[in-house]
């Protein structure tokens, strides 16, 4: 019973197409072997990446620098950039860089706002935003996400949000934050989880993002989510930051730093402040909507990758 | 280490609709590494009436890496290879998201079935075949379903040898059976007809 041999008087091109495929290549060609490859390109990619030494190269965060790094990146480059440098150092004294996987985004936010927690020990917002991560529970649900699929990687951020209250037996310490952040089996649930919300928000309010992702991508919300969000390494655009932003009620600043021309009064760096829409912050305290609008996560876009700021203590706001 | 525990809850979930849905999945021993999903050929298509087995390994980082699928049932289909049943499905590879389950993405073998992508192919025999010769596509893949995916249909050798000592030549009855996709009856009109 070979029905190959039958097809093969008919199928002369079989023979030639695939002149190496015999019968040991079963076990060998895997989708795996392909990923593997994959890998290996981008790994490739990645120690191109200048100015970011061997041993750094797979950290998921680097420790906080001076701002003064980015010039010397920059020496011999645009002076444009150069410029906006100097003005970004007027208002930010340091920069915590991340790894650039394309899950820069999420983590930038992700280490963000666990630091701005472990610091301010502020825990009215984190009741806040636990309110909201039970919103977007039902939310997936509702959409028909099964709960196993979720549950696991919010349990995980809510465990951190957690140990990052300090007089718990639980609490961590900053270098803890650090380490931690930089464990991948952290750091990968904590995005994924971030990308659950984002995915969430973004087909529940499906009309509202239409648009948008018409105009980046030409798909449908569906296939935009599926594609653009939920697989790990897809990297966020603004449509990923509104989503997150407005789902769990936080105001997050990006400063761009790219190469887009000054006006004649001189060189000045473009930001956004995305801010969560009022209808969709949950729990809006009795001080009302005010409290939220001033962004606490500030993070540096340069094209295609979203790093940590850190603003001057006591200098002025940007 | 594989998340135990999750693939445990997978099963329960993927099982307990299995015959509405068509789709199953069962351990390979007691490994939580090493399953067989089974998908059903979707109706209106060459598929239908196949059950097809799939081979699934769980790599220690599931669910942040796809599970590694392949056919074990052999198939006909542009974007399944017929030589290994390595499959070419975007969410096996770098589409995949701890979001997708194994119930997900045997769903989407199903669809794959469906809807066949021949502008990506996974053997470019059977896509060219798909694209410039349909009829001939259709007829084969049939025939590979009524061979390999129907466990307990008659093997393709029986029919032939009862359609030879029926005095048809031996060629013309391999020839014929595949064109009818396998059915027995079928071929033995067309046999003595044409």
């Amino acid at each position: 019973m070979q029905p190959e041999e039958k097809l093969a008087g008919e199928e002369v091109e079989y023979q030639t197409c695939d002149p190496g495929f015999t019968t040991t290549d079963w076990a060998t060609f895997r989708d795996d072997d392909i990923m593997q490859q994959h890998n290996a390109i981008q790994a490739e990619e990645a120690v191109k990446k200048p100015y970011v030494s061997d041993k750094e190269r797979n950290i998921i965060f680097l420790m906080q620098e001076p701002l003064s790094v980015l010039s010397e990146e920059y020496q011999s480059g645009s002076p444009i950039l150069l410029e906006k440098i100097q003005v970004l150092s007027e208002s930010y004294a340091a920069i915590r860089r991340t790894r650039g996987d394309g899950n820069c985004f999420f983590r930038s936010f992700m280490f963000s706002y666990l630091e701005h927690i472990l610091e301010s020990q502020d825990k009215a917002e984190v009741d806040r935003i636990t309110a909201n991560i039970e919103q977007c529970k039902k939310t997936l649900q509702s959409l028909g996400y099964a709960d196993f699929t979720f549950e696991d990687f919010f349990a995980l951020f809510l465990e951190q949000l957690e140990n990052v209250l300090q007089g718990n037996e639980s609490s961590i310490s900053h270098e803890d934050l650090v380490q931690r952040s930089r464990d991948q089996s952290v750091s990968d649930y904590v995005v994924m989880f971030f990308r659950f919300v984002t995915s969430g928000e973004i087909r529940r309010r499906s009309e509202f993002f239409e648009p948008f992702i018409l105009g980046l991508s030409n798909t449908t919300v569906e296939q935009f989510c599926k594609t653009s969000v939920e697989p790990m390494g897809e990297e966020s655009d603004h449509v990923h930051i509104i989503a997150l932003s407005d789902a769990l009620g936080v105001p997050i600043r990006v400063m761009y730093l790219d190469r887009s021309s000054c006006d004649a009064e001189g060189v000045s760096v473009n930001h956004h402040d995305f801010i969560p829409t009022v209808g969709d912050v949950q729990n809006t305290t009795s001080k009302g909507v005010s409290d939220f609008v001033k962004p606490f996560i500030t993070l540096l876009y340069r094209p295609g990758h979203y790093d940590i700021l850190y603003p001057k203590q006591s200098g002025k706001q940007y | 280490m594989v998340d135990c525990a999750r693939i445990q809850k997978e099963l329960v979930d993927c099982n307990k609709d299995k015959g509405i849905s068509g789709i199953s999945v069962t351990l390979d021993g007691d490994e939580f590494t090493h399953l067989t999903g089974t998908i059903t050929g979707p109706v209106g298509t060459p598929y239908e009436g196949g059950i097809f087995q799939i081979d699934i390994q769980m790599p220690g980082e599931y669910p942040f890496e796809p599970p590694k699928m392949r056919f074990l049932t052999k198939v006909w289909h542009p974007n399944i290879s017929s030589q290994n049943g390595a499959i070419c499905l975007d969410i096996l590879k770098d589409q995949w998201s701890p979001a997708l389950t194994l119930k997900t993405a045997l769903l989407s073998l199903q669809a794959l079935l469906s809807a066949p992508e021949p502008g990506d192919p996974q053997d470019a025999v059977v896509a060219q075949q798909y694209l410039r010769d349909y009829p001939t596509f259709a007829g084969t893949a049939r025939y590979w379903t009524e061979t390999f995916a129907k466990r307990s249909s008659m093997g393709i050798e029986e029919k032939v040898q009862k359609l030879v000592e029926m005095g048809f030549p031996d060629v013309l009855v391999r020839k014929t059976l595949e064109i009818v996709g396998g059915d027995e009856n079928m071929a033995l009109e067309k046999l003595c007809t044409g």
